[in-house]
Parts: C-alpha cells; structure tokens; sequence
C-alpha cells in the first residue's frame, strides 16, 4: 500500500489545480446567474486530457484509470467549478462503451467523449422507478434490424448539451418484464426523432439541469445497442462503480472547497479582539470537517485503485462506502462553514447558502444514502434483505 | 530551428522567502520550489517558436538536484528534452558565475535561441540574459513583449518605460521575454505521462570544464555582507473627512512628491 501519489499524479493534480482556479467559483457563479454551461473550462479541460484520462490511449483517452478520473473532479470540484457530467460522460458511459461496445462504437464515441467534444448523459430513473431500478419500463421493441424506443426518463442530466443519451431500457419480452431487471443499453442521439425532454425546475444552482425524457418509438439503428441484449446486469454495474467513486469526488471537491472558505474566514474575521478561529466551538467543528474530509479520500482511493486492480466485487463495496462517507462529510462541511461565516455564509459571493442544496444531492443521488446502508447491511453484513 | 529555454527554480514566490545566516544565501530547504513564474512564460515562447518553426526544445537548468521537479514540469508543458547542471560547488554562485555555467553549456548543443525569463523573482538582478549574451559573444534580444524569427534574424519588440523599441538581431542569440508576452500552456495528461521518460542529460562542473575554484560562494564576484527582514509595514495615516478630506490626501500627495 502507498500513500504517496506517483509524480505523474500529483503533477496532473496540480495542473488540474491551476486551471480550476483560473475559472473559480466567481466563473460558476457567473454561469449559473445566466443559464449557460461551463463549456469554456470544459473544453479547456477535454483539449488537456483531463476529462479522459480514465479511456483508453487507443481511443482518444489517456490510458490512466479511476484514480486519475476522480482527482481531476476532486480538484475542479475544489476549485468552485465541480463538473457534474465528468462523473456520467466519461466515468458511466465511456465505460461501459469502452468495455462492452463494439471497436466501431469505441470508435464513434469515445474520442469526442475524451476530449470533451461529445457530451454523454445516462438516463436509468424513472418516474416509478429511481431507488428501484427493477421496475424500468422503458421498452425496446425489435423492427426488422432496427429498435424501438418507448418510455419516459425523469432526472437526467446534461440533455440539453448532450449529443446522445446513454438509455436503460429493457428488452420487451413478457419473461422479463416482471421481477429482475435484464438491462439493455442503447447509445441515442439527441436529435433522433421520437425524442423530446422537458427541464425540470429544481431548487439546486448548478450549470447542468435536470431533464424530463420522452420516448415514443425512437428508432434507432442495430448498432446503437450497447454489448449484449441478453447480458447480465453486469454490464450495467460495470458503469456503477466509476458513478460511484466520482460522485464521491465531486462531494469531496465540494467539502473542501467550503472547508477552504471557513478556515480563510475564521482566520481573519475577529468578533472579540481574536480571530474567531480561535474559539474552540468553531475550531473543532472545522478540525473535524478536515478529519472526515481526508477519511472520505481515503475510503474514495481506495474504492479507485481497486477498481482500476480490475477488482469489481470489492471495488463494489468500496465505492459505495466511499459515496456514502464523502456525501455526508460534503453536507456538514457546507454546514460548518455557513456557520463560521455567520450572515456572510448566506452573501452570494461566496457561494456556501447555495451549495447547501448542491451539497445535499449527494445524499440522494445518484443513489440515495438509505439504498447504500441497504447494500452494507444486506452484503457486508449478511443481515436479512428488507424489502 | 534548435531552441532552448533558460529555466531557474526558485522558492515560492506567496511563501515567506528567507536567506540562510549561516552563509547569507537564499534558502532554498525551507520554501518549496517552483519553478521561476516568468519562465513559465519563456517556456511558451519557446514551444510556440518550436510550433511555427520547427526543431526541439531543450531545458536548461543551473540548480540543486530537486530542480529536476521544476525541470519535469517544463517536459510536461511539451519542451523535447534537458539539460541539468547540478553541482554542490555550484552553491552560492553569483549571476556572473552562473552565466558562464550556462555559456559553457549552451556549448555542449547546438542551438539558434536561447529563451530566458525578464527576471528571477528570488534575486531579481534581471541581468543573467545580458550577462549569457555577453559571454558568448552573440546579440542579446532583452525584454521581449514579441519575438518574431525569419530565418536567422530575430525581431523583437522591447519593452520601455513608454512604449516599445524594434530591435533585431541574427542567430544565435540570446532573448528574454516579460511576463504577458503569451498565455503559458497547463501541462496536458499525455505531457504529464510522456515527461518522465524524455532525455535529461545530468552534467557537473567537471563535465563543462569548469574549475570548481571559478564557482560558488567564495569565488562570487558579488558578495552579500549583510541582511535583515523587511521592516513591518507601518500604520497608515488616517484622514478624517470634516469637509476638508480631499485638501488633506492632496497636501498628504504634494508631501511625498507625487503630486
Ligand atoms: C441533481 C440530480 C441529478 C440527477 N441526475 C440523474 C441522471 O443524470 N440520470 C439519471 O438517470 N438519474 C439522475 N438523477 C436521479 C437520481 O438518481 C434519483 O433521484 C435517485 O436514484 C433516487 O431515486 P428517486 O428520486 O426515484 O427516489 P425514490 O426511489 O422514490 O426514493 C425516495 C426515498 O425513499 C428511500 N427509499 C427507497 N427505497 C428504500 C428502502 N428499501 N429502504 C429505505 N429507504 C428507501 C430513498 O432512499 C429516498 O430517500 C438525478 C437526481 C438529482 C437530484
Ligand atoms: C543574495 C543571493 C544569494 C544567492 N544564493 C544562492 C544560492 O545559495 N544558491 C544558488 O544556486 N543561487 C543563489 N543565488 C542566485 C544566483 O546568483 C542566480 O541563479 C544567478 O545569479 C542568476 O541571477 P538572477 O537569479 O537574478 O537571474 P535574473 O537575471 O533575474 O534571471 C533572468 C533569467 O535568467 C534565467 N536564469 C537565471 N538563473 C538561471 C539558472 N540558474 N538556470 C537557468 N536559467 C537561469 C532565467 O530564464 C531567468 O528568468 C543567490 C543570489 C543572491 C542575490
């Protein structure tokens, strides 16, 4: 086990590092108030293989793993500008496409997908089934050589400055319609016609929206399916665990870009002829915030280097135990640091009232905290399921 | 065209900087290096010379042994190769002496330009590219808001207190750039990967023929007697506005003669 970085990894934390503080937050910020996207830094950071570093050489990528993925999201995200679609773009889909597609489909998707010029959203929840995954009803029926596409997505991110649609569906075959879900992937453009989705207003300030999904008899050509119509779920789980282990980064990113902001505050702001960081009851919330931080990191790396091993049975347990930890230490170091701001913790300037939100999402997305407990109790405990 | 791109490490410029009061030379242990921020901007220009003219860009590094941090970095940004020049006689050198290490470098390669920072943030002389051009006896091309080659002639725009000179000169010569000449590149992943495996060649005094008895502290010919800390900023002078505040800061101004 080794706790220092290759000088390959901390050189690439660095450069990543610099470039998210030459955006900041003031960047984001600008780009919420109006509606756009990042797409400057998003660019920027496609050009410099930063948003691909996890897909292979020969296809565009850099040929590092997870690891390398989710210290750039880490540190973008600790610069004030997280990148929520790097953790479905090249983590979910361009993993899957890149361990179960075709050479043509590596081929079609994953260049633009490494250097930022293809955006891949991933849509699996639906309005009846978000926690529970077994009840999708998206359908796809076979027409000669091609498919068609039926059903309705809600939540998805990204559509909008999306190219396609990675869509889980399933095959319409009365057998597996009841119980256990047998997934089937499809790569869908977002301009097929059959296709239409709606924004959903949400109470969170972020550059990516979330979008309803309209799916009537989209028809896609034999080749947009991805790896096997009759494969196991597995194929889908292989995309998880990357969800999983980024979306702990962008949580920890968040963590300590608002721990950041407090310590700076509590070391200048003096209330009663002292820095208020020197008062005990901010202090030690705030040493605590930093303790958990590096525990979440910890649980996050090694979730990386385990599935990056090939690992995927312990990189399974690991990656939820990490999105757990890094979720709920997001949520209190945002907390601790509106607090330590006092009224200024809600001026928009800094950011920290809106990140309340933000920071809570992780708790719910993209799996809430109760189907994690669920998974450790039921997997790592081998007590009894209890739905 | 071969080019090579001078570069210096220094201690962190936003860290508190210390010389060392043993022997009065800047201690390096205490801060941790980075390499000279203007010559992030050198590097560029070299790289973009590289880009329109082809060739290779070569490092060159004076420095301790933990320059090679600095040094990676450059390869990472996309220069080809480098050259380190690391010796414990080294230690203490003056501009003069370390700009007679670099000409005797530069004399172990073939190259056209060799691209220099305005200045080191940690001694500030400005004057090792004159110095370098001096030693080698070829045109010095300093302070360079633009670098344009043709062939074997440079053209540069040279910064002044009012505006800018045109001055030329012809291969080799020696320029340095200011800060803004360009926006320096952030090293890619593939530069990052690519780095440790580019060329760097490691050469001591020895190597270049240079007596250690011509090098280091007790053959400066500079030489620091003494130092202390800059004193603390004083307290401002605060100026109460009773309908006379604009009068007070403009007598305050005419005292110091800036008004
Ligand atoms: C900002 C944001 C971005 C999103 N982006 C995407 C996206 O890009 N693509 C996509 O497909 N989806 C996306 N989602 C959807 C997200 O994955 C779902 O919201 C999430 O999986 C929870 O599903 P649900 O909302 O249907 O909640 P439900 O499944 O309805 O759950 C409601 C509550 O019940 C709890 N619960 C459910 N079952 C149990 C149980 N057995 N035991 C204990 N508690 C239980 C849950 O934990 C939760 O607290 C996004 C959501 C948000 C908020
Ligand atoms: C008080 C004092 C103590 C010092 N102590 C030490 C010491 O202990 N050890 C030590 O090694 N040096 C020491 N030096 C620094 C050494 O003298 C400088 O490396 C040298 O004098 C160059 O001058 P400068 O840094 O002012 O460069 P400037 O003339 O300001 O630099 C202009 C450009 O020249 C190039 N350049 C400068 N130096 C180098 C280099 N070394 N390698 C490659 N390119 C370079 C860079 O491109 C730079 O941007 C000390 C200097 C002073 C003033």
């Amino acid at each position: 086990m080794n706790f220092t970085e290759t000088e390959e990894q901390q050189a690439l934390r660095k450069a990543v590092a610099d470039l998210g503080s030459r955006y900041g937050f003031e960047y984001t910020r600008s780009k919420v108030k109006s509606g756009e996207h990042t797409d400057e830094l998003w660019h920027e950071a496609g050009k410099l293989g930063f948003l691909g570093v996890n897909l292979p050489e020969e296809h565009g990528g850099g040929g590092g793993g997870m690891y390398e993925l989710a210290l750039v999201l880490e540190e973008l995200s600790a610069a004030g500008c997280s990148q929520l679609m790097m953790v479905v773009s090249p983590a979910i889909c361009g993993t899957v496409i890149g361990r179960y597609g075709t050479d043509e489909q590596k081929q079609r998707w994953l260049p633009g997908i490494a250097d930022g010029s293809i955006v891949m959203a991933f849509g699996i929840t639906e309005p009846d089934a978000g926690s529970n995954s077994h009840n999708i009803t998206t359908t796809a029926r076979r027409d000669g050589t091609d498919w068609l596409l039926t059903g309705r997505k809600i939540y998805v991110s990204g559509v909008d400055r999306a190219d396609a649609v990675l869509i889980v569906g399933r095959a319409a075959d009365e057998h597996s319609r009841q119980g256990r879900l047998k997934p089937v992937l499809f790569a869908m453009p977002t301009d097929s016609p059959g296709f239409e989705f709606r924004p959903i207003e949400m109470d969170i300030a972020t550059t990516d929206k979330q979008f309803l999904l309209f799916l009537d008899d989209v028809r896609l050509p034999a080749d947009a399916l991805i790896g096997q119509e009759d494969a196991a779920i597995a194929q889908l789980f292989a995309g998880l665990n990357p969800e999983r282990i980024m979306a702990a980064a962008l949580s920890i990113g968040i963590g300590r870009y608002a721990l950041d902001k407090a310590v700076a505050y509590a070391k200048e702001r003096v209330v009663w002829g002292a820095p208020i960081g020197s008062h005990q009851g901010l202090a030690h919330p705030l040493a605590q915030v930093k303790i958990e931080l590096e525990q979440a990191k910890l649980m996050m790396q090694k979730a990386a280097t385990l599935y990056d091993l090939g690992d995927d049975m312990r990189a399974g347990e690991a990656a939820n135990m990490a999105k757990y930890a890094a979720a709920e230490t997001a949520v209190r170091s945002v907390d601790q640091a509106v607090q330590t701001l006092g009224g200024t913790g809600f001026a928009s300037e800094y950011g920290l009232g809106a990140l309340l939100a933000v920071a809570r999402v992780g708790r719910v997305a993209p799996v809430s905290r109760e189907m994690i407990l669920n998974f450790v109790a039921q997997f790592s405990l081998g007590l009894p399921k209890s739905y | 065209m071969n080019i090579v791109v001078l570069v210096k490490q220094v201690p962190d410029t936003e860290a508190q900087r210390q010389l060392n009061p043993d022997d009065n030379t800047v201690d390096r242990a205490a801060v941790d290096p980075v390499i000279n921020y203007i010559d992030e901007f050198a590097i560029e220009e070299g790289l973009l010379l590289k880009e329109a003219h082809g060739g290779e860009v070569t490092i060159l590094t004076v420095g301790p042994e933990r320059a090679t941090e600095s040094i990676r970095k450059a390869l990472s940004m996309g220069a080809d190769k480098a050259i380190h020049v690391t010796d414990e006689a080294l230690h203490g050198s003056d501009a003069i002496q370390t700009a007679k290490v670099i000409a005797k470098a530069l004399g172990t390669i073939e190259w056209d330009v060799a691209v220099a920072g305005s200045e080191a943030t940690d001694s500030r002389s400005a004057i090792l590219p004159a110095l370098l051009a001096e030693a080698l006896g070829v045109a010095q091309l300093t302070q360079a808001r633009k670098v344009t080659v043709d062939g074997s002639t440079v053209t540069i725009e040279r910064v002044t207190d009012t505006g800018y000179e045109s001055v030329q000169g012809s291969t080799p010569a020696v320029i340095s750039v200011v800060e803004k000449i360009n926006d320096p590149r952030y090293p890619s992943f593939k530069g990052i990967m690519a780095a440790k495996s580019k060329p760097v060649t490691t050469l001591a005094l020895s190597d270049l023929g240079i007596d250690a008895g011509e090098a280091g502290l007790a053959n400066a010919w500079t030489q620091v007697v003494s130092f202390e800390n800059a004193p603390p900023r004083a307290a401002g002078q605060t100026v109460k506005d009773e309908g006379n505040g604009g009068g007070q800061i403009a007598d305050y101004l005419a005292s110091k003669k800036l008004i």
